[in-house]
């Protein structure tokens, strides 16, 4: 059973409205209105004026992004073209030793020929048709290379949108990242992305939209850096352009 | 020992006072936490203009909360979420018992939530016989342990490795060293299995985005996202205040939330979650509940002392920053939230006016947690505000209740008053030795336990008053009348909350 009975979900459905209407009436006449407040102005929305204009040039921004991205543990790569990530990529997947990778299902990831160039390896790419045979794969891959939809160099975030084609699996299951950035979908600011999510119609908007800042880490025991703790262990990113 | 004992905070503080384990371990942790947000923030720069900006942008939303709620609540249901409503901790549990039985669940996974914690949602589903694990790191440590968390964002700061490696041997069944990197594997793969057997995922939330109706996650360990991610079926418990209207709002959070709460520029996840996956998707949960929770909340809105308490974004800041906090640690305030905000959420979520007389006493008032606060919560006023409501309600001590009718007499008659310095001018002359009295004697022990009394001088300040005052007259300067308004208007608006458009 994938989704609750329909009966059971109408009845709480039922519940909801019935709940709601005390529950933010409570809340309207706590603030001393008799009915919700009407569409408020919002002078303050965002980031201050002064950081809104706030920009990197070009240069600037991969180089912040990169020593953001290896500070906090991670390794970065440069390329020109998308031509010389196919090298790097296998060089990367030879000295971890990996022996399996999975990706998300796009045409700029399979033309990076991994089959061909790493037969003695297991390749998969995401088939949402088959969630349960990818979640599987995706859990007993040892890297997992995503197409990031944006990057921000400010905090050294690249940012991965979830689709039929791009699962949220891809990015967290392996024990190695690796994210392939094109430096025109780098910005300087968080808010600069922001805009740009909030912009995708509802219809469209996808139902993880994750922003990862390098490897999974830990201070939990005695504050004391642990990396790789529930999440990729090694993030690489790799920047072209 | 394990976690402080005793009925009150000052017993609490006591015992936790003499687990040297316990005190070396916040101190250490609370420390590096506070240099971290130090320097991210002189390294950000302006910090000053966005603390003021995120204050801005969360008395907003509070004060049109029935609108960004309402707006939060339409489209996240378009994007197919069942919301619930839960006016108290036991409507907020049983739902998600509810929804648990419905769905057969043997197992949930829980990430991080400050709020299952308010409504020890652990407990109701080990009633039903189902399993329910927490998978935050630290949160697993002290679920393990079988104590409540001791700090916002490092729940185990009170354990050092030494007792977490017993409690993850324990575990293990076989012994573990003291090395994090060890402990900390050995829970990535116990908690592996447990995510993709479980029937359930249970999350917190940092903050609602109206706009969207998404869910915004913030976390390092990336066990949130698996909680998101691998279930069938996924629950979030969101506290009722937790919107902020837009993505871009979204960006003065992400700025002020992670560089106060540990010194990063964001943590190492940030996830919008907006409803379950879409009909092509291949993870993700088929199934997405939030249920919202008011649970003594509302209580606050329309209270100008108490509404800016609603603003707050759980950094934890203010504890790290709290000389209190850092002594006693974070088992000896009653309830789930420790330190600055603790004290003074506690007994306002509870309605418990009894319990005011003992938390709003552990604080010197010394006003670090509001320094720390990224929303500029003014923790330390509320502190006596919470103090004037106990005396109003008659909570007071029976000794304190006379020593201040006996201050009333004395201070309401300046005859009463020259005398009874009189006699004590003449009557501490058998306690003064050096200037000092240190006795403990009677009614004095309250405060000469922890340190001197001065000695009352030979000539009160009173009696040299009518030299005093030419002296005064003389040298004293108008005050400028920009100076004298703005003072006015402080004096004005003291006590009736922040302002907001």
């Amino acid at each position: 059973m994938s989704k609750s009975d329909p009966a059971f979900l109408a009845k709480l459905s039922k519940e909801s409205q019935e709940a709601e209407k005390l529950f933010i009436g409570n809340i309207a006449s706590r603030l001393g209105r008799s009915a919700i407040s009407p569409l408020p102005a919002h002078p303050f929305r965002g980031a201050p004026e002064f950081w809104t204009s706030y920009e990197l040039e070009r240069e600037e921004r991969i180089a912040r992004f990169m020593s953001n991205w290896q500070a906090a543990g991670g390794f970065t790569e440069r390329a020109d073209s998308m031509s010389e990530i196919p090298d790097i990529v296998a060089r990367i997947l030879g000295e971890l030793n990996a022996k399996s990778t999975i990706r998300q299902n796009l045409p700029e990831l399979k033309q990076l020929g991994l089959e061909e160039r790493l037969p003695e390896l297991r390749h998969d790419a995401w088939d949402s048709l088959d969630a349960e045979g990818s979640l599987r794969t995706a859990e007993q891959a040892d890297a997992g290379i995503v197409l990031a939809d944006y990057a921000v160099a400010y905090t050294g975030s690249m940012i991965v949108m979830s689709s039929a084609d791009k699962g949220r699996s891809v990015s967290l299951l392996p024990n190695i990242l690796i994210a392939i950035i094109s430096a025109d979908r780098m910005y300087t600011r968080l808010g600069e992305v922001m805009s740009r999510v909030a912009a995708v119609p509802g219809d469209q908007f996808p139902a993880g939209i994750h922003f990862i800042s390098g490897p999974s880490r830990s201070s939990d025991i005695e504050n004391d850096l642990t990396i790789g703790v529930h999440g990729p262990g090694v993030a690489y990113a790799l920047i072209v352009g | 020992m394990s976690k402080p004992q005793g009925s009150n905070v000052k017993e609490r503080a006591k015992s936790a006072l003499k687990d040297e384990f316990l005190i070396d371990a916040v101190k250490f942790t609370t420390e590096r936490l506070k240099n971290g947000k130090k320097a991210a923030t002189a390294e950000h720069g302006n910090w000053e203009e966005w603390r003021e900006r995120g204050r801005q942008i969360r008395l907003h939303t509070i004060a049109h909360l029935d609108y960004y709620l309402s707006q939060f609540i339409a489209n996240a249901r378009a994007q197919g979420v069942h919301v619930h409503f839960a006016p108290e901790a036991k409507d907020a549990a049983r739902i998600a018992v509810e929804i648990a039985k419905h769905r057969g669940a043997k197992s949930v996974v829980k990430s991080k939530s400050m709020v299952s914690e308010e409504v020890h949602i652990n407990e109701a589903f080990e009633k039903l016989g189902i399993e329910s694990i927490e998978s935050d790191l630290g949160e697993y440590i002290i679920q393990l342990a079988n104590e409540p968390p001791s700090h916002i964002i490092i729940p185990a700061i009170h354990k050092n490795r030494y007792q977490i490696a017993e409690l993850l041997s324990k575990e293990a069944g076989e012994t573990l060293p003291p090395e994090t990197k060890i402990l900390a594997g050995f829970a990535r793969r116990k908690l592996r299995d447990k995510f993709l057997e479980a029937d359930i995922g249970l999350t917190g939330c940092n903050f609602g985005i109206a706009e969207t109706g998404s869910v915004v996650i913030f976390e390092n360990e990336g066990n949130a996202r698996m909680v998101s991610t691998v279930p069938k079926t996924q629950i979030t418990l969101m506290g009722m205040e937790r919107l902020i209207p837009s993505w871009d709002d979204l960006e003065v959070m992400a700025t002020l939330l992670p560089r106060s709460a540990t010194g990063q520029k964001l943590t190492v996840y940030m996830s919008g979650i907006t409803g379950p996956r879409r009909e092509n998707d291949g993870d993700g949960p088929e199934e997405m509940h939030i249920i919202i929770v008011d649970n003594g909340r509302s209580l606050q809105l329309g209270d100008p002392d108490f509404q800016e308490l609603l603003n707050c974004i759980r950094c934890g800041a203010c504890l790290n920053a709290c000389p209190v906090y850092r002594h006693i640690g974070g088992h000896s305030y009653p309830g789930t939230y420790s330190g600055p905000i603790g004290a003074v959420l506690t007994p306002a979520l509870n309605k418990n006016t009894q319990e005011w007389q003992d938390i709003a006493n552990a604080s010197s008032l010394c006003g670090a947690c509001y320094e720390a606060c990224p929303v500029k919560i003014p923790l330390h006023d509320m502190l006596v505000y919470l103090r004037n409501r106990k005396v109003e309600r008659g909570y007071t001590a029976s000794g304190e209740k006379m020593a201040m009718q006996g201050f009333k007499l004395l201070m309401g008659s300046h005859k009463w008053f020259r005398q009874a310095v009189k006699a004590g001018q003449i009557g501490q002359k058998l306690l003064v030795r050096d200037g000092y009295i240190r006795s403990q004697i009677g009614p004095l022990g309250g405060w000469t336990a922890y340190r001197h009394i001065p000695a009352l001088p030979k000539r009160s300040f009173r009696e040299q008053w009518a030299g005093l005052s030419s002296e005064v007259e003389k040298s004293i300067r108008p005050m400028p009348d920009e100076m004298k308004k703005r003072m006015e208007q402080t004096v004005q608006a003291r006590g009736k909350g922040g302002h907001h458009a």
